[in-house]
This record gives structure tokens, C-alpha cells and sequence, in this order.
């Protein structure tokens, strides 16, 4: 799993390079002196006093995480349900933000610095819905967390939780924010699985560096892997738990034999060496020997890792693996494990449907099946790395898009309004494993969890503490031509960190 | 706007704290008036700091766009030392031997991040505050003489192209047309050696993939390459230039540059948010114009102004597509923003972007002269046209907050002008909400370096079909022959009902026979009077618009109480049917005796209320005058404010630097893989430097004085030699390998692989599975594997693209100045795997062996359909040792196949297209197709 200094990356495209970058993985298949042509390969722009240095997949400086599983519940999970207890709800319930001896939060400059919306038509939600489940203190840390994760309740002093999180979409949008970084009406940047991608590279050759693992209608949820401008070398891909087809074009069709595929592969590469001889400064050819030789183990390995069969039925039944309920997100964090412990870099789990926590309505029901779905799966993963001993190598991130308002959402002619609105100003996402401080609470909302009013911290905060754990300096990724600012690059979340 | 440039002047008020802050500094700290006298020979420093190479770095980074040739913020350049020691309005910048002492170090020392230079970002790097600091400690020593930065406003690319002299060459033999002088001349200067000339079957590749996207087929290859004519080469392309695919190649190419997307936004929904439905018609607008060899100063014009200055004309004004495909339903000022964004990218080569929250930080464009821009585009909005032979798309729905919008289907989508008096106000910080208060709106104008400030704008009459266009002459006999086909249908029920009276066998079935003669003899009233109100409308039309003699309020009083007739028998008909309904119910089989039942026949009692309320309130309509009737359209604003047009003209002029230069980049691009100026979108002092100025120059020239027709420029492109060169193999020649690596100065020809679009069409052309039917609406993604039509007709926007392209690297939907090529293990699987290849492999070894069996005697061994399989699909015969690899490789597919068990060879799913064959010999040469699509050389165009 140790990468060797001299092995670049698995792939990668020419975002920069008019020619293309060549991948090496040490197949010794040609005898080509990669290292000259490499160096030969000028980024710069003639003229340019600076020329851009492409990462060699060594860490920037020392680093705490090698690989990270970023699990993401979209719609937007309400954080005085979840992480955040807020008593003043209850006290307070069903007045309105006038009728309280508090400031009223829409009043705050935050609320409009804080937030921007894509199209216009805000809703009223000044009537403060009281908390909809009851909060109790948990382990040594004795953090306050929600009754509906009583699993996860159990491993609160593994984890740091950021309590003063916020975006700026008031929409959806904030999902694809939430991993890129940008608004809405901004252009978009690669999203923070790319940027590690384009980095680091990855630690198994076999298997892609970056995947994303999930299941989805809207194609939107593509985005959240979307490189961007690092080009689709460094995308996500996209792998599927269903084994007749666990990643894109990666099964043999049916009807054709190992064997014939076998003899086609090797007949394929024994053409192309042909090639390389005939022509020895095309550079793409030894690319592509080593991509083809590389998808024929590919092909092999990623069943492999995706196949539970061998985890014993006592770590199945950690993940909450046999039971309806748990059933699917326990597979995908199990897979997840798996994956980590191959050496990929980066798994986006994506453990709810599209939008799935997003209740304007029935918030109770609604959260509660939700949490019932996630809570056993999560708390196994974060037991299941302990008892490995990945703990110390691996990160998790622990996040949504937003949070919801603390007032009730005042929306259409429904009989009697039961749930809350998005919120951008305020929501708790967690950390938990290498380099993360353990039963560790950062950051505060105000008293009603509407404003984040101490450490407040921008999602790409979050991004930053990921690529300082894992040893990078995301200025030193960034690309000529492609102007990102400093809110881009965000800032890591010191406090947090061992 | 002179005064951008001029020393020390702050143009925007909103700067001017931080202007007083910095003199109120400056006058605190001037102690010294230190004088740089000694000029210390710079070798003195080589092991210590150097001035060129350790400090001007950092101050052209992040000093020189506020500070040197293009602003000179108080006062102050730091381009050259003596600049920096002269300083500004506060004193000199650096006080020789005292760097703590000096302004400069002060100021990117500071403390106060309002204050703290370089503004609104943050600080330097502690190396590189020191490298300053020993630098002015070490007497601030600068090369006596340093150049300061060119004015802004000189750079190359803002002004005009002048047609250059072709250089004089020695190497007169290489020359075949005048862009090859250019090379040569580079080569010369360079020492480098152009390597010989492409084999014939390498070129014919290479040119059937560059212009038409598709490879040769056998009987083109064997033609050529026996053709030993002087011009066969010139006569082969001229063929490619006139064959439609070469419309569907170059039209993709331009599609990426002018941003082409389908509809996008909430698909599952559906909602359609971003670009718009039909806006397929402006891909195949595309498509057409570069077929045509429209002139591409006309293509820029329609594409932005097409409504103004081609107003009624259906098939170009379609063209408005590029600014439809920038519509964003949520949020007006990102639709202005990306209009303007990319205007400037995709047709100027600039910018523009930058200037959305600040002055350019490379570029003499204000900060307020980008809205001057946007203002171009203010008053637009979409517009659905109705097309012949379709159904009416309806009016462009104005958004309502939560509601989605499917996208419309039938129809054209077009722009127009819409608010004529929309204003345009500055913002700060690219945030649209903070508007600038008490600042008087913007006037529309491009960007001043380049004379776009002398712009007249004159507005536009709109022809009476344009916004009016229900007067046209096809909705009108489209109108009335729906009404007429209604009204036959109608009595055509009539008749059939009599006939079902006539046959009544029983009373129930008599009672409801009677009944539905009576709705439908109602029917056809209506249907009359439906007819009716049309002709009247269109007759009273036609007196108030378009001259037809007749009272034109007598006229409209009449077809105004016609269409209320109608309206009036319309209500009667139903009234008729719901009766029916309710009578039905109570005397049907079923006697309601349950809740459903008693249910059903309260709501049938519902619905006759409501109709014969609707009866009534149809009557009453008719008590009354009106002039007012059904127009057979939205009618829109009777002009236009010609903004576009002018904009248009302007752009599109032989007067604009940018325009030809651009589009000959672009060009320059796809045919050799590099482009002149490599920041294609980009050909500002932030762009990269143009390789070959001269020969861009030229072009530009070329392409204008030619009537902006591309089809020259391509002619004059790949007829050159250079286009002609080999691109290497064992012979390259090693000097210039070491000198030119890169091939920047093109030496060689560039090998690269084929375009996402070229390698799937390739693989169904070459089977002969190609459906060449072109354009019509877009093609679901998910069929993209199975429908063998070419790929730039498949759906492509910004929510996903098809797979097999995107792996392939196909265009960014939002941003394609120039793709990217990736090699990827999982693009050797979805050519290995993919239902495409498999099939298509399969397809097209049936093929060959039939063409074999035509053409050969069964005697013939082996290699001969070897050959053959090469020719087509490599276009090229194999070397001894790589039929020695085909030989082995079929033999022992075969000897798999026939010796494999019948089970495992038949587990293929049922209800697979093209199942493998069952001949092991024929199965042997499937699996050998389908390997060859994979080879690289088939994927190179070398």
C-alpha cells in the first residue's frame, strides 16, 4: 500500500500540459526514459516567472490522514435535531422571533451577509418550532446528542464536532457547494475529492483514487464528483454495490469468456508494443499499454473490493448489514471500509437518497427515519476502523448541505406546519479519525441555532482541514489561469486537530 | 476614459480611503531622501539576492496590475527599480541599505489588512518579504537598462492585424503555401528540421478524421494512394470540404467554442432551467452555416442579432440560440453574466469576466465598461416562435416562484428585445443585490482600448410578421384547417351516431343513442361556429394590419362577436355533454346504491351547474360591444433597440483587432492540436504569447480579405506542407527533438487521439451501422450505445453528459475553448467492454468476411483478410510481425471457441442485438475487430 516516491500518478490529464501527461505505474513495459520526457514537458508559458509545479503525489508536508471517507446526507439535516441542542426552542416555542427577549436573527447582519439566494420568494419562518426529540449527554466528552442516534451516541468521544458551520445558498445548490465550494451563481471548482485526486494520487494502482458510492435519479448528484477543470481523469468514479455492475463498462459482457477476453487484451497490448517501437517519442503509447493492463486488473480488483462476502457476519452486523433498515447505507459504509483499506484516497459515501433529509414537513417522522437508516451504519464504521486500527490513518467527514431554520416553515395551505425550512446560517457536521482531536466540541450557533456566532466556518473550511490532514497546501495545487480566491482555498479548522 | 492609464489618477471614487490612508502613510514615513547613486555591478549579488530573479517575480505578481504600465495607483510603478526608488506620491518606495525604513516593506508589512498591501488578498510569503528586504538591504540594485512594462494599450493583440510580409526562407524546397513561410522561417531561426512528408495513407487518415470526422473507407484509401497525380492530395480535400459530415465535424468544433448545450437544469423533473428546449435548431443552424461556408462575420451577427437583423427570417434567427443557451430561469443577472462572459471569450478573446467586481487586473478594461457591455444584452428576453407543420409552443411563461417549466417541444426558441428601456446599473463584488445607490445607469458600449465606445446604436423597426407574427400566412391556413379537420370530425361523429340510433335495439340503448345524437349534433354547431370565429378573426386581421379595405372596428366588432359565439355553442356543447354524463349515470345498469356511486353522480350534477353557469355567462358575454378578440399570437414590441446588431457589427467588423484572430486560433487549434495563442479564449496581456504572431496575423488578414469564408482557411491550412509532415517514428530526427520538444514550432506534424464524437462515430461508420441522417432534435444519452446516428445529436448540457463520450473527454456543455485528453484504464474498458464495440466489432467482421468471400478465392489464406481488416480500420497493411501476432492470435481464438464449452459460449443474454457468431473461425475474426478497435494506432491520428 506504500506508494514508492518515484510512481506518479495513476492518471492524469493535461489540464495545463499540451501534451499528455503520461501515467507510469511501474510496469516496466517499454523502455522509454519516462523521466526525461517528463522533464522536457514544460507547464510554464513561456515568459511566466513562476512555473506551476505538477504534484508529484507527495504530501506538501507531513501528513496525519491518507485516505478519507466523506459521507454526505443531502437535504439538509436539521443540526437542533441532530448535534446542536437548543433549550431556548422549547422555551420559546411558537413565539415569534419578535416576542422573545432575544434579538431577533433575521435582524442580524449576518442574515443577509451570510446568505444569497438563486431566485427570489423567501418564506416566512419567524414561529419557533420547539426541538422535536429530546437530547442527552453521552461518554467521557458528555456531548448532547440527539435521542434518534443512539449508536452513534455511543462513539461521541471519537468524534470533533463543528458546531458553527455555514454556506450561503438558501437552495439545493448548497449540495454541490458543499463539495466544490462555490455558490450557485459563481462558476464552480473541482470539488475537494478531485483536488486530493489531483494531489496525492492515489495508493493502489488497482483501484480508482477517488469514488464516489451511492445511488441517485437526479444526474445533478453527479456534480458532487464533477473535476471541473482538473479534467475527468481526476472525477470521481462511480462505483455500485450491485455486482453485475460495480463500476462503469467494468464487467465482461456476458457470452464473451475470461479467456477470450484475456487473449484479446494481451493480443491488444502485444500490437500496441509493436507501435512503441515503430514510434518511441509517442508519448500516449505507453499511457495506453499501461491503462489497458491496468483495466484488466481493475476489472479484477474492484469486485473484489466490493465483495462482503468474507467480512465475517459479526462485522455484517456492525454496519447494521441483515436488517431492512440499515441494510443498503451499511453496505455502502462497509464497502467504504474496504475501499480505505485498498489504499482509495477518497470515498464520497453518499448515505441518503437525493434530498432525502429535507423535511418541510413531518420534519419528526421524517428525521427520525432518517437518523434510524444511517445511525447503526455510521457508529459500525467509526467501531469497525477503531478495532483495525485505521483510525490513525483514515479521516471521516461527517456533513450535510445546510441546516434548517429554527422557526417553522409557513409554506402553502397544509393544515398545520410541522416542519423547517432551509438554513444556511448555522448547521454541525463532525470529524472523527486521524489527526482529529476525539470527544471535542468547536464552534457555537446562538441560542436558537440560527446564526453561527463563534468560529464560524465557510464549507471550504472543512475542505482545507481535510487537505491539511492528508499533508496539502491547496495553494500550492492551484492551476495557471484559473484564479481561485481565498475563500476558495478555505482555512483547516486548527482547533480540531491532534 | 483616457485617464485608466494616466499616473496617479484613482478612476473610482470607491477607492479613494484607501488613496488618502496610503498618502497619510507615506507622508509619515518619507525620512530619508536617500538617493540611489552607486550602481554596484549585479554579479556582486549572484550568490545573495537578484533583483531579476528573486524580486521582479514577486512584484509582477502581485504588484504590477495595480502598480506598473497598466494603473499606477497613487502614483507609484514598481515595474522597474528606478521606478520603485522614484516611487509615488508618498516618496520613493525603497530606501537603499534600510529595508525596514522603506515604504515597500512597510506596506507589505503591515499589519492593518486595510493597509496591508497587496490589497484584498493575502500577504506574501515570509521568504518572499525577506527576499525584498535583503534586496533593499543590499542597495536596492536594478539593471541600469531595465524596460518598464509596454503600455497596456500597445499589446500585440489590441491592435489591428496588418497582413505581414511572407518571410523569405532558405529552405525553398519545404514551401508549399505561404504558411509555411511563417514556419520555416521559425524552423530557420530555431535550427530546426522539418521532417519529411507523411506516408500517403497517413495523410489521408489524418485529413478524412480533421475535416469529416470519419476515416476513409477502402475504395477512397486505394484511390488515393494510386493516384499519382500532382493534385490528388488538393482534390481530395476539396471533396471532404464539400461532404455534409464535414458540417457535422466543424460544427461540433464550434459548438464546444459557442458553448452548446441542450436544455438543462431539473431533467428528472422535468424543470428547465438553464439553455432551453428546441434550442436543438441552433445546433443544426450551426451545422448548416458551416456547411454553407457562411462567412463567419455573419454567423458572429445572426448568433447575436439574428432578431434584429434578420427578423423574420425562420432559419437563421434561430442563430440567437448562443445567447439562449446562456438563460438561467432562476436568476436574470447570471443569464447577463454568462452572456457577457462568453461573448467576450468565444468572439473577442477576452476577459471581460474579470471586470465583473474590479478593473482587469491585466487588461485596460474598467470595472464599469463591463456593465457598458452587459447593457448590450439588458433588454432581452426569450421568445417561443411557432414553426410550420407544428403545434404552437404558447407564449415564454413569465417564472413564478416554485413552479417548474418542462421544456417546450415543439417551435422555435429565439431572442428579442423585450424591456427596450431596461437599465443597466453597476454593482459592486459581482453581487448582483448590491446595487451602487445614486449611480445613474450605464449606457451600452464595448471596451474603449478597442474603439468600442464609438458605437451607434439605432433602434430597429420589426416587421409587422415579426411582432405580430399570428398574421403570417401559415398559422393561418394552419388555423383554419384545424378548424376544418375538427369540424369533419365532428360531423363525421354525428353521422356515425345516427347510424347507432337507426340500430338501437332496445329502449336503454335508444335513450342513450338519442342522447349522444344530441351532444354531438351540439358538436358540430360548435365546431362551426369554431370555423367561423377563425375566418372572422383573420379577416378582421387582415383589415387592421395589413390593408385590406373595411371598417377595421366594424371588422374586429364582428369577429368579436363571433369568437363570443363560439365561446357561447363551445359552452352549449359541453353543457350538452355533461347532461349526458349525469343522465347516463342515473339510468345506467348500475343504479347507485353505494357511496362511489352517490359520489359520482353529485360531482356529474357539479359539473352541469358549472356548465350551464358557463351557458349563461356566455350569453350574457354577448349583450355586450367589444372590438376586442383572439389574436392568433403574443404580439411583441414593434422595435428593437438594436443594441445586439450594432454590438454585432462591431465585433464582426474588419475594424475589430480580436474577432479574425480568434477565429483562426480556433481553427489553427483543432487542425495541428496547438493553437497559436494557447489561451484560446484568452488573447489578452494575461493570455499566453502567440507562438507565430506573424502567421496568426496573416490568417486573420487572409480569413477577412476572403470574406470570412473558413473553408479557405482550411484549404490553405491542410494543402500546406507542414499540415503535410510526418509526425515521427524511428526517423525522427534527434536535433530538433532537443530542441523543440513540445513541437511547438511544428516541425512535425502532432499526433493525438481522436475526439470523443470521432471515436464513436468511427467504430458504427466503419461497421457500416452510421445512420447519416442529420439534425432533428436531440437524442436521449441513454440510447447512445445503441442508436447509431452521430454523436453531436445525442442530448449534451451541462447535467451529464453521455458516458461513453465523457470518457472520452467530450465538451464541457459550459466551457470548451479547447478540450483536455485523458488516458484512463476505464476508457480500455468501455472499449472492451461496451455493448458498441462488441456489436459494432461483430457487425464489421461480417462484413469484411463477406466482402472477402466476394473478392477471394476460398484458396486465399489467412493474411488476406488480415490485410483487409488493417486497411479499414488502421488504414494501413500490418508489418510481417504484426500478421505473425493476428495469425496466432485468430488460431487461437479459434482453437478456443471450438474446443470451449457450449454452455459457457452461450451465456450472452437473449435478447442481445448482434449475438456472437456460432462459426469459431467467424467468432475468431469478431473478437480479432474488436481488438483492433482498441489498438492505439486506431485511436491516434497520427
Amino acid at each position: 500500500m506504500n506508494r514508492s516516491s518515484s510512481s506518479p500518478h495513476l492518471c492524469v490529464s493535461p489540464s495545463q500540459g499540451r501534451r499528455t501527461f503520461l501515467a507510469d505505474v511501474g510496469l516496466g513495459c517499454s523502455g522509454l526514459a519516462l523521466g526525461a520526457l517528463l522533464n522536457q514537458d514544460g507547464f510554464a508559458r513561456e515568459g511566466a516567472e513562476t512555473a506551476h509545479v505538477q504534484p508529484d503525489g507527495l504530501s506538501h508536508f507531513t501528513p496525519k490522514a491518507k485516505n478519507v471517507i466523506w459521507v454526505f446526507l443531502s437535504g439538509g439535516y436539521s443540526q437542533v435535531e441532530t448535534f446542536d441542542p437548543k433549550p431556548a426552542l422549547v422555551k420559546y416555542g411558537n413565539r415569534t422571533f419578535d416576542e422573545i427577549p432575544l434579538p431577533n436573527p433575521t435582524n442580524d447582519p449576518l442574515f443577509t451577509l451570510r446568505s444569497r439566494a438563486v431566485v427570489g420568494g423567501d418564506r416566512p419562518h419567524s414561529k419557533i418550532l420547539p426541538m422535536q426529540v429530546g437530547f442527552r449527554k453521552h461518554g467521557e466528552s458528555g456531548i448532547e446528542i440527539t435521542d434518534w442516534w443512539p449508536n452513534l451516541a455511543t462513539c461521541v468521544d471519537d468524534i470533533s464536532l463543528v458546531r458553527s458551520m455555514y454556506t450561503t445558498d438558501t437552495d439545493h445548490d448548497a449540495e454541490f457547494q458543499m463539495h466544490h465550494g462555490r455558490h450557485k451563481l459563481d462558476p464552480p471548482e473541482p470539488v475537494i475529492g478531485s483536488w486530493i485526486h489531483y494531489g496525492l494520487g492515489s495508493l493502489n494502482e488497482n483501484l480508482p483514487a477517488f469514488v464516489f458510492l451511492g445511488e441517485y435519479k437526479d444526474t445533478r448528484v453527479r456534480w458532487n464528483f464533477d473535476a471541473n477543470y482538473l479534467g475527468p481523469a481526476h472525477a470521481g468514479v462511480e462505483l455500485s454495490l450491485d455486482p453485475a455492475n460495480p463500476l462503469p463498462f467494468g464487467v465482461r459482457p456476458g457470452g464473451i469468456l475470461a479467456r477470450e477476453q484475456k487473449n484479446q487484451f494481451e493480443f491488444i497490448n502485444q500490437l500496441n508494443r509493436f507501435s512503441s517501437i515503430e514510434f518511441p517519442h509517442d508519448p500516449d503509447i505507453r499511457a495506453r499499454i499501461n491503462s489497458y493492463e491496468l483495466a484488466f486488473r481493475m476489472q479484477m480488483s474492484v469486485p473484489e473490493a466490493l465483495d462482503m462476502s468474507t467480512e465475517t457476519l459479526d462485522t455484517q452486523q456492525l454496519y447494521g448489514i441483515g436488517n431492512e433498515t440499515t441494510e443498503v447505507y451499511g453496505r455502502r459504509l462497509l464497502a467504504a471500509r474496504r475501499l480505505a483499506e485498498r489504499g482509495v484516497r477518497f470515498s464520497l459515501v453518499y448515505l441518503s437518497d437525493y434530498g432525502e433529509w429535507d423535511s418541510h414537513r413531518d420534519l419528526q417522522k421524517l428525521h427520525a427515519r432518517s437518523c434510524g437508516r444511517v445511525d447503526k451504519p455510521i457508529a459500525g464504521l467509526l467501531k469497525d476502523l477503531k478495532r483495525r486500527g485505521m483510525f490513525e490513518d483514515t479521516l471521516v467527514v461527517f456533513c450535510t448541505e445546510f441546516g434548517r431554520t429554527p422557526g417553522v416553515e409557513i409554506r402553502g395551505n397544509h393544515k398545520e406546519y410541522t416542519g423547517r425550512d432551509h438554513h444556511p446560517h448555522g448547521f454541525t457536521v463532525w470529524f472523527a479519525g486521524a489527526g482529529v482531536k476525539r470527544g471535542f466540541v468547536h464552534g457555537r450557533t446562538d441560542e436558537l441555532g440560527f446564526h453561527a456566532v463563534e468560529d464560524a466556518h465557510y464549507v471550504t473550511d472543512i475542505h482545507a482541514t481535510v487537505l491539511k490532514l492528508l499533508g496539502l497546501d491547496p495553494y500550492r495545487l492551484d492551476i495557471p489561469g484559473r484564479k481561485r480566491l481565498d475563500i476558495d482555498h478555505g482555512r483547516p479548522i486548527a482547533q480540531i486537530m491532534t | 476614459m483616457s485617464q485608466l492609464i494616466s499616473r496617479g489618477t484613482n478612476r473610482t471614487g470607491d477607492l479613494q480611503p484607501i488613496r488618502n490612508n496610503m498618502m497619510r502613510y507615506m507622508t509619515q514615513s518619507v525620512l530619508t531622501a536617500w538617493a540611489v547613486s552607486a550602481m554596484m555591478p549585479i554579479a556582486v549579488l549572484a550568490d545573495r539576492v537578484d533583483y531579476e530573479r528573486d524580486v521582479k517575480p514577486i512584484l509582477k505578481t502581485h504588484c504590477y496590475s495595480c502598480h506598473g504600465g497598466l494603473k499606477q495607483e497613487s502614483g507609484l510603478r514598481l515595474d522597474t527599480g528606478i521606478l520603485i526608488r522614484a516611487g509615488g506620491d508618498g516618496g520613493p518606495a525603497v530606501l537603499g541599505g534600510t529595508a525596514e525604513r522603506s515604504l515597500l516593506v512597510k506596506r507589505i508589512t503591515e499589519s492593518d489588512e486595510s493597509l496591508r498591501m497587496p490589497l484584498e488578498s493575502n500577504s506574501l510569503a515570509p521568504e518572499q518579504i525577506q527576499l525584498i528586504r535583503d534586496w533593499i538591504n543590499h542597495g536596492a540594485l536594478s539593471p541600469k537598462d531595465e524596460q518598464p512594462e509596454d503600455d497596456p494599450r500597445a499589446h500585440w493583440a489590441f491592435k489591428k492585424p496588418i497582413r505581414p510580409v511572407v518571410p523569405i526562407v532558405k529552405n525553398t524546397a519545404w514551401l508549399g503555401n505561404s504558411v509555411d513561410a511563417f514556419l520555416a522561417a521559425q524552423h530557420e531561426q530555431r535550427g530546426l528540421v522539418p521532417l519529411p512528408a507523411a506516408q500517403k495513407h497517413v495523410l489521408l487518415r489524418r485529413v478524412y478524421f480533421d475535416l469529416i470526422g470519419l476515416p476513409p473507407n477502402l475504395n477512397e484509401l486505394r484511390a488515393f494512394l494510386t493516384d499519382e497525380s500532382p493534385n490528388a492530395f488538393e482534390s481530395v480535400v476539396d471533396g471532404l470540404l464539400e461532404r455534409p459530415e464535414y458540417g457535422e465535424r466543424w460544427g461540433r468544433h464550434w459548438m464546444d467554442v459557442w458553448r452548446y448545450s441542450d436544455w438543462y437544469g431539473r431533467r428528472k423533473v422535468p424543470d428547465c432551467l438553464n439553455s432551453y428546449g428546441q434550442i436543438w435548431r441552433w445546433r443544426d443552424w450551426i451545422v448548416r452555416s458551416v456547411n454553407e461556408d457562411k462567412g463567419y462575420d455573419r454567423m458572429i451577427m445572426e448568433m447575436l442579432a439574428a432578431d434584429e437583423i434578420a427578423p423574420d427570417d425562420h432559419n437563421n434567427i434561430v442563430a440567437t440560440g448562443f445567447v439562449v443557451r446562456s438563460f438561467y430561469r432562476w436568476n436574470y443577472n447570471t443569464w447577463m453574466k454568462d452572456a457577457v462572459e462568453h461573448t467576450g471569450k468565444a468572439f473577442l478573446g477576452l476577459t471581460l469576466n474579470c471586470c465583473h467586481c474590479h478593473d482587469h487586473k491585466y487588461d485596460p478594461i474598467a470595472n464599469e465598461e463591463y456593465f457598458r457591455f452587459r447593457a448590450f444584452f439588458e433588454p432581452i428576453d426569450i421568445r417561443h416562435d411557432r414553426v410550420p407543420g407544428e403545434p404552437d409552443p404558447g407564449a415564454y411563461p413569465k417564472y413564478s416562484y416554485g413552479k417548474s417549466y418542462k421544456p417546450i417541444t415543439s417551435g422555435l426558441v429565439r431572442i428579442m428585445d423585450k424591456e427596450l428601456d431596461a437599465k443597466t446599473f453597476m454593482y459592486t463584488g459581482g453581487e448582483a443585490r448590491n446595487v451602487i445607490p445614486n449611480q445613474p445607469p450605464v449606457t451600452p458600449a464595448a471596451p474603449e482600448m478597442i474603439e468600442g465606445d464609438s458605437i451607434t446604436i439605432k433602434p430597429i423597426d420589426v416587421p409587422l410578421t415579426t411582432w405580430y407574427p399570428g398574421l403570417k400566412p401559415f398559422v393561418r391556413r394552419e388555423e383554419i384547417s384545424k378548424a376544418e379537420a375538427d369540424l369533419a370530425t365532428a360531423k363525421r361523429i354525428m353521422t356515425d351516431s345516427m347510424a347507432s340510433v337507426a340500430t338501437a335495439k332496445n329502449d336503454t340503448q335508444k335513450v342513450v343513442a338519442d342522447l349522444t345524437l344530441r351532444v354531438d349534433h351540439m358538436n358540430v354547431v360548435r365546431a362551426e361556429a369554431a370555423l367561423k370565429s377563425v375566418l372572422a378573426r383573420i379577416h378582421a386581421d387582415k383589415i387592421r394590419y395589413q390593408n385590406e379595405p373595411g371598417d377595421a372596428d366594424d371588422a374586429a366588432r364582428l369577429a368579436s362577436r363571433i369568437e363570443r359565439m363560439s365561446i357561447l355553442e363551445t359552452a352549449r356543447f359541453e353543457l350538452a355533454q355533461a347532461r349526458r354524463t349525469l343522465t347516463l349515470k342515473k339510468t345506467g345498469d348500475k343504479q347507485p346504491d353505494d357511496d362511489k356511486g352517490r359520489a359520482e353522480i353529485k360531482e356529474a350534477e357539479t359539473k352541469v351547474r358549472e356548465a350551464a353557469e358557463a351557458v349563461t355567462k356566455a350569453e350574457e358575454n354577448l349583450a355586450t360591444e367589444s372590438v376586442d378578440y383572439t389574436a392568433f399570437s403574443p404580439k411583441y414590441p414593434q422595435r428593437s433597440t438594436g443594441r445586439r446588431s450594432a454590438l454585432a457589427y462591431w465585433i464582426a467588423s474588419e475594424d475589430n483587432p480580436l474577432t479574425a484572430r480568434v477565429a483562426v486560433n480556433h481553427i489553427w487549434l483543432r487542425h495541428f492540436g496547438r493553437a497559436l495563442v494557447e489561451t484560446t479564449e484568452n488573447l489578452g496581456r494575461g493570455g499566453a504569447k502567440p507562438t507565430h504572431p506573424d502567421l496568426m496575423d496573416w490568417l486573420a488578414v487572409e480569413l477577412m480579405e476572403n470574406s470570412w469564408k473558413m473553408k479557405h482557411i482550411h484549404r490553405l491550412i491542410v494543402t500546406s506542407n507542414a499540415y503535410r509532415t510526418s509526425s515521427g517514428g524511428q526517423q525522427t530526427s534527434v536535433p530538433s527533438e532537443a530542441v523543440d520538444p513540445d513541437n511547438i514550432y511544428l516541425w512535425r506534424f502532432s499526433s493525438r487521439r481522436m475526439d470523443a464524437e470521432v471515436l464513436r462515430d468511427s467504430i458504427l461508420y466503419l461497421s457500416g451501422s452510421l445512420d447519416s441522417t442529420m439534425g432533428g432534435k436531440e437524442i436521449d444519452q441513454s440510447l447512445g450505445l445503441t442508436t447509431p446516428r452521430r454523436s453531436l445529436y445525442f442530448e449534451h448540457h451541462g447535467e451529464g453528459l453521455m458516458p461513453f463520450l465523457d470518457l472520452f473527454d467530450a465538451a464541457d456543455p459550459c466551457d470548451a475553448y479547447q478540450r483536455k485528453t485523458s488516458i484512463r484504464p476505464q476508457q480500455a474498458l468501455a472499449m472492451a467492454n461496451s455493448d458498441l464495440c462488441i456489436r459494432e466489432g461483430r457487425l464489421l467482421a461480417r462484413r469484411l468476411t463477406k466482402q472477402f468471400n466476394d473478392q477471394f478465392a476460398v484458396t486465399e489464406d489467412g493474411t488476406t483478410f488480415i490485410n483487409l481488416a488493417w486497411e479499414q480500420v488502421l488504414n494501413r497493411l500490418p508489418k510481417p510481425e504484426e500478421v505473425e501476432a493476428c495469425v496466432a492470435f485468430l488460431s487461437g481464438q479459434t482453437q478456443l471457441y471450438s474446443t470451449a464449452d457450449a454452455d459457457e459460449l452461450q451465456a450472452a443474454p437473449e435478447d442481445e442485438a448482434v449475438p456472437a457468431s456460432v462459426d469459431p473461425m467467424l467468432r475468431a475474426r469478431e473478437s480479432f475487430l474488436q481488438a483492433l478497435f482498441n489498438h492505439h494506432d486506431f485511436v491516434t491520428i497520427r
